[in-house]
């Protein structure tokens, strides 16, 4: 059970991430309504000058299978160039360690994993250390070299939250009343980085290197340590990464131990400041929404329903008792720990400051709830479309219950809506149930040793959940890197990322210019309604996965209560 | 319009914005934090290195990064296989006073005063908040600086420079 202080803790925590949220989100809405801001005098010659070099015309609305294809192209030629960079960051400048270049099928999973906002990192960005916690000599293998954690990994981050917030902004566009078109691209992008996520990261990030993040480009420094021993201070560029990585809800972190590591997560501050930032723009793009469709009222359920869901998960994970246990650092103890696990699978961002293996089975539990559910609140942008997404099932499900004509915002729901609909939420199951077993069925899972059992079991569906959700997080870590896993999670990864876009994009695209009733029909801004909607989320997402959560971290969970812990 | 249309009117723009924000995002942005940090934290970002004494400039390790204590004289660190990073730096309050009476004996310096020296290098806590933690690296230098001579004498090795 959690103690009080804790619970204060965590209530304080959410509640500063609701009320930053909303101050927020005004200003991300004059961000894609080009409303007149205070910045204009300084940004409008900048963003101009971009529009004029890429040669598009600002004033270009798309249509959205137009704004799809364009995110997708433009994140195609994104993930091309880190990809050259991953593979011949061996001869290239800024590499002080001489790390040699990743072989193609890592190269390939890695930039997938980073541009689809997923983040799942099958090598250690230091390189591996021989011995802990001394760390030398440094074993030569594949490691990051600081162009590569600079214009890769933090770049890919940048603009997979950059595109994830776009394609949000796009499909409410499609929802709101006399649209024209769904925006431009290159627009929103440029806008949403120039406007929104550089400046937040930069003054992130300058407060994350003033709690004792390294930020630098100097290469590892050889110390004698107070007793004479040698020791590798492994710095770099950590906190200009660790800004991004968190308030893109993108998770990959410098180091192999990610937010475990001590310079990338210092202390109980940082971590708490990571943790914010984590839930900051999710949930502010739940503001965002009512706002731009002119109905603030219709933020409620998916604001409401994303927090009750995330309330769920934190229940069900705070139920044993925490304390510091094997796989948790000092600093941050059994609570950080757990509400850490539970933040970072809710807004799948995947980033972890303690081992999964020191998890308890019903915080494993609470953090597939999140990855299979994925918008309690979600990750950036796509959260937001996965809740419209259960808006609009549940609409159709109380539809059919009161034999009425589902409608939405004034709109009726067509036998086509439901159907997009019903496709984007099965992407999930298939592309998570699907190579879950072809691991066994293939040997490729007892390949790299993981135990059989329901703990091995919980490792391998954990592994593709996280890549399905774009979340992030694994037991896996470099032994993944297997040209099984790494294509297999790529494929995963592209699909639950693109798949889903696309679909929603579509719905969003008939949406527009639809026939609007004045009349009342269903009221989708009640709380009767929110209790419905988060009903309906857990009735479809449980039905769908229990048989493997029974295999895995359930059983786990009954295999240690009669085994004792 | 025609799918091959948009992709083909699509593609010039779609290349030349990867790269305007690879430079933006991945070069630009990254060196003006550093450009910033290295003036505004210069201590942190380059590590936090910790240094034997404040007049002399020889670095003992980071305050961040765990070193291995083998000394008995000395606070030893989490067994690294048993934290998550294998580099935890710190130790639980209880860890720390735990360790107090075999230091004591071996040193013959007063439980009481060690307790105390802990008690100057909690952190972690904030009103009701919290749990408490000490850095084991502050703690032995600390240790180290408030009895010197009985350090020198019973373990040279670490003064030498």
């Amino acid at each position: 059970m959690i103690q009080p202080a804790d619970f204060l803790t965590l209530v304080l925590i959410l509640l500063s991430a609701i009320v930053a949220g909303r101050l927020l989100a005004p200003y991300i809405v004059k961000i894609f309504t080009h409303a007149p801001s205070r910045l204009d005098r300084f940004l409008d010659p900048v963003e101009k000058a971009i529009y004029r070099l890429l040669g598009v015309a600002p004033s270009h609305g798309m249509g959205w299978r137009e704004y799809f294809l364009s995110a997708l192209i433009v994140n195609i030629f994104q993930m091309i160039l880190a990809f050259i960079i991953f593979v011949f960051q061996g001869g290239l400048p800024l590499n002080p360690q001489g790390f040699p270049g990743f072989s193609l099928d890592l190269a390939f999973m890695q930039v997938i994993s980073f541009g689809t906002n997923t983040n799942l990192q099958h090598y250690n960005g230091e390189g591996v250390c021989n011995q802990l916690p001394n760390c030398y000599p440094l074993n030569n293998t594949p490691g990051l070299s600081y162009l590569s954690q600079m214009t890769a990994v933090q770049f890919l981050q940048f603009t997979s939250a950059t595109t994830g917030i776009c394609v949000a902004a796009a499909m409410i566009r499609g929802f709101v009343a006399n649209s024209r078109d769904m925006g431009n691209f290159y627009t929103d992008f440029v806008r949403s980085l120039t406007r929104l996520f550089l400046p937040l990261c930069l003054i992130a990030a300058l407060i994350f290197v003033g709690l004792g993040v390294p930020q630098t480009l100097n290469g590892y420094r050889i110390v004698s340590t107070l007793e004479g021993s040698t020791q590798t201070i492994l710095v770099g560029p950590v906190a200009s990464l660790v800004s991004i990585m968190q308030l893109g809800t993108n998770g990959g972190g410098y180091y192999g131990a990610n937010s475990a590591y001590p310079f990338q997560n210092p202390n109980p501050a940082s971590d708490i400041f990571q943790i914010f930032l984590m839930l900051l723009i999710p949930t502010a793009l739940c503001f965002v929404y009512g706002q731009m469709l002119g109905k603030k009222k219709e933020a409620r359920p998916i604001l409401w329903g994303a927090y009750s869901l995330f309330a769920i998960d934190l229940l069900i994970a705070f139920i044993p008792n925490y304390t510091l246990s094997r796989g948790m650092e000092a600093r941050f103890g059994g609570f950080f720990s757990t509400f850490w696990t539970v933040v970072t699978t809710a807004v799948t961002t995947g980033s972890v400051n303690s081992s999964l293996f020191g998890n308890h089975p019903l915080v494993i539990l609470s953090a597939f709830m999140g990855m299979l559910i994925q918008s309690s609140p979600g990750g950036k942008g796509v959260g937001v479309m996965y809740m419209v997404m259960y808006v609009v099932i549940t609409v159709f499900i109380v539809g059919l219950m009161s034999g009425r004509t589902p409608e939405y915002l004034g709109m009726k729901i067509n036998a086509r809506d439901v159907k997009l609909v019903m496709l984007t939420f099965l992407v999930h199951p298939v592309i998570i149930l699907v190579p879950t077993v072809l691991a066994y069925a293939t040997g490729a899972a007892s390949a790299i040793g993981v135990s059989t059992g329901s703990t091995g079991f919980t490792q391998i569906f954990y592994e593709f959940t996280s890549a399905a959700a774009n979340n992030g997080s694994d037991f896996l870590g470099a032994t993944g890197n297997t040209p099984f896993f790494n294509i297999s999670t790529a494929l995963v990864m592209l699909s639950g990322r693109f798949i889903p876009i696309g679909l929603l994009l579509a719905l969003a695209g008939s949406m527009m210019n639809r026939r609007r009733t004045s009349e009342i029909g269903l009221r989708t801004d009640s709380a009767t309604f929110t209790i419905v909607l988060v009903g309906s989320i857990l009735l479809l997402v449980v039905l769908t996965f229990f048989p493997f959560l029974a295999l895995g971290p359930i059983l786990e969970f009954f295999q240690k209560r009669v085994n004792g812990f | 319009m025609s799918l091959t249309k948009e992709i083909g009117r699509n593609s010039t723009p779609a290349i030349r914005l990867a790269v305007v924000s690879m430079l933006l995002c991945g070069l630009l942005f990254p060196l003006a934090v550093t450009g910033f940090a290295q003036v505004l934290f210069p201590s942190q970002a380059n590590g936090s290195i910790a240094h034997f004494t404040t007049s002399n400039s020889k670095a003992v390790g980071s305050y961040l990064i765990a070193q291995n204590f083998s000394d008995p004289l000395l606070f030893e660190p989490r067994n690294s296989s048993l934290s998550a990073s294998g580099v935890d730096p710190d130790i639980t309050l209880q860890d720390a006073i735990a360790q107090v009476p075999r230091i004591s004996n071996l040193t013959g310096i007063p439980q009481g005063d060690i307790n105390d020296i802990i008690n100057q290098n909690v952190e972690g806590t904030f009103w009701i908040f919290g749990s408490p933690y000490v850095n084991v690296l502050r703690l032995n230098l600390a240790l180290i600086h408030n009895f010197q001579t009985i350090y020198e004498q019973k373990d040279p090795g670490l003064f030498v420079l």
